[in-house]
């Protein structure tokens, strides 16, 4: 028997419960478990892996589900969407959108805002290191130099904009906080602007004003310091003030963005 | 520079108990780092498995070869993991003689092979690309089973000494894993220690198993077993006191916990001589 053929029938069987019985076929009965028993023992250990790190990805999720609801459609995902890669950390990106399409999360899609919040969190942990600008030479750039300067958000950062206040409601799960809302007092309607980043070794979680929200957008974008003096005019010292303060903007570069149409093009 | 010895008993490099062996620098014989963890160039994961490498002695283990997959060799999870040994150094890597991924899609959990002469040649082969892509000697784990396969011929012991044997790779046996499997399969795993070729073996692992009533479960949930202590102590006799392993991967205890279970395997190693 080509061992392609048995590694094929038993990975399916490990993401698609009416292929045991297949699989079994290559597999002997011993003792008191038939074959398609023993091939259910790896499809509930494959699953009972990737269901342990989606509860480590989702913690706030899964407190809010609750285990049993978490489990089943994490169970129900992970047949859908089996891994692809062999880098664990790439895999659960979709759980939110797949929450989203639950029918029982129709009227509660806040949790599937506060899904999209913990992805970014682990997104941001593990985006790779970068070196950050020596912005002394800003002093040495000319005028003109000066308005095509571009800036940038650390490359871990994640910009959320959300219906509901994901970062409270994230708050509100947090054990280590003393000061932390309780989670019966939220007002579930709000709106929240969240930015998440890593420092070093630690994640920033941090709500934002709509002014900081538009102007850390724009700087995400590439506008240029020219764009940016436009669209926040006297703001602008200010919000960069904040920025710069608080480490969302980590670098800077004064060649062109190439890929921004050009005035005359 | 040539990366400090393995001796002794270590533990399993846990990401909760970094901060405090970074911190408090106990005495730990070495470390080993689960390398699918740490694989993503230039992250904050592999900053700290740098960091550990420069106060311990360590080695890479890793889940995600796919030794025994049809599958070609996955190109980018060889170039990271040879990245990440390129700094840490570790003493040597290994990973286990199984397949995890197939058809596109990857398990990530430890799938067995079926013991044939057919299945030797083509794990050979792919152990000997996968040692020239690395560029150094694996070091291949038996991995606890719960299946048999119809087409199935050999015992596990003769498969594996033979895979060692003929890609000329190093073992690492896991005393819970034969302990597990023995007893799903209904062999001696004291047969199995006896038929593994001496100077084949370069590591152990110890861990935790579940009893599920039909059948064991290698959780790495909870302390070593009394009966794999014991296997323990048969296979230190019979290959002498190599470096050893504790693997703790679900409930995770405190660090002084999972130290003093690696003090126990030291124990049976001064006791094992007495």
């Amino acid at each position: 028997m080509p061992l392609l053929e048995l590694q094929h029938s038993l990975i399916a069987a490990l993401f698609q419960r009416d292929q045991l019985a297949e699989a079994a076929k290559f597999v002997k009965a011993q003792g008191s478990l038939s074959s398609e028993q023993r091939v259910g023992i790896y499809r509930n250990s494959a699953h009972g892996i990737l269901l342990d790190y989606l509860e480590s990805l989702y913690p706030v999720c899964l407190e809010l589900v609750g285990t049993e609801f978490f489990g089943r459609t994490a169970h129900s995902f992970i047949d859908q969407m089996p891994p692809t890669r062999p880098f664990l950390a790439d895999y659960g990106a979709d759980f939110a959108a797949y929450l989203s399409a639950h029918p029982a999360l129709q009227e509660m899609l806040w949790i599937v805002e506060v899904a999209k919040l913990e992805w970014a969190r682990h997104a941001a942990w593990h985006t790779v290191n970068q070196v950050a600008s020596d912005f002394t030479q800003l002093e040495t750039l000319s005028a003109e130099q000066q308005a095509e300067l571009r800036f940038q958000l650390p490359a871990s950062a994640q910009l959320l904009s959300a219906h509901s206040p994901i970062h409270s409601i994230w708050l509100a799960h947090q054990d280590e906080y003393p000061d932390k809302p309780q989670f019966d007092e939220i007002d579930l309607e709000e709106a929240q602007q969240v930015l998440i980043f890593r420092e070093q070794r630690r994640l920033h979680q941090t709500t934002l004003s709509p002014d900081d929200w538009a102007f850390l957008n724009a700087v995400q974008n590439q506008a240029t310091m020219a764009d940016l003096a436009e669209q926040f005019a006297d703001q602008l010292p200010w919000l960069f003030s904040v920025a710069m303060q608080e480490n969302w903007i980590y670098s800077f570069t004064t060649t062109p963005d190439e890929t921004k149409p050009t005035r005359n093009s | 520079m040539t990366p400090n010895p393995i001796l002794g008993c270590g533990i399993g490099l846990r990401f909760q108990h970094i901060d405090q062996i970074l911190a408090d620098k106990p005495p730990i014989p070495w470390l080993e780092i689960l390398s699918d963890n740490y694989l993503t160039p230039g992250s904050v994961q592999q900053d700290y498995a740098i960091e550990v490498a420069e106060y311990y002695p360590v080695t890479l283990h890793g889940v995600g070869m796919s030794l025994g997959a049809t599958e070609p060799f996955n190109d980018e999870y060889f170039q990271r993991l040879k990245s990440l040994a390129d700094q840490v150094r570790p003493a040597w890597i290994s990973d286990h003689l199984c397949w995890t991924a197939a058809h596109g899609w990857v398990s990530h959990d430890l799938l067995p092979l079926p013991y044939t002469e057919e299945t030797i040649k083509h794990v050979v082969q792919r152990i000997r690309e996968a040692q020239d892509r690395l560029e150094r000697r694996l070091v291949i784990e038996n991995v606890s089973s719960y299946l048999q396969y119809q087409e199935s011929y050999l015992s596990e012991w003769e498969f594996l000494s033979a895979v060692a044997e003929e890609a000329d790779c190093k073992l690492l046996l896991d005393v819970n894993n034969i302990y597990v499997s023995a007893f799903n399969h209904d062999f001696d795993p004291c047969k199995y220690l006896d038929s593994i070729p001496i100077e084949r073996v370069q590591q152990f692992h110890l861990a935790g198993y579940e009893d599920k009533g039909t059948h064991l479960l290698d959780t790495h949930g909870q302390p070593v077993s009394d009966p794999v202590w014991g296997l323990y102590k048969l296979a230190l006799q019979r290959f002498g006191a190599l470096p050893t392993l504790i693997e703790w991967d679900n409930n995770i205890p405190s660090l002084e916990e999972l130290l003093a279970e690696a003090h126990k395997a030291t124990e049976a190693h001064i006791h094992a001589f007495a």
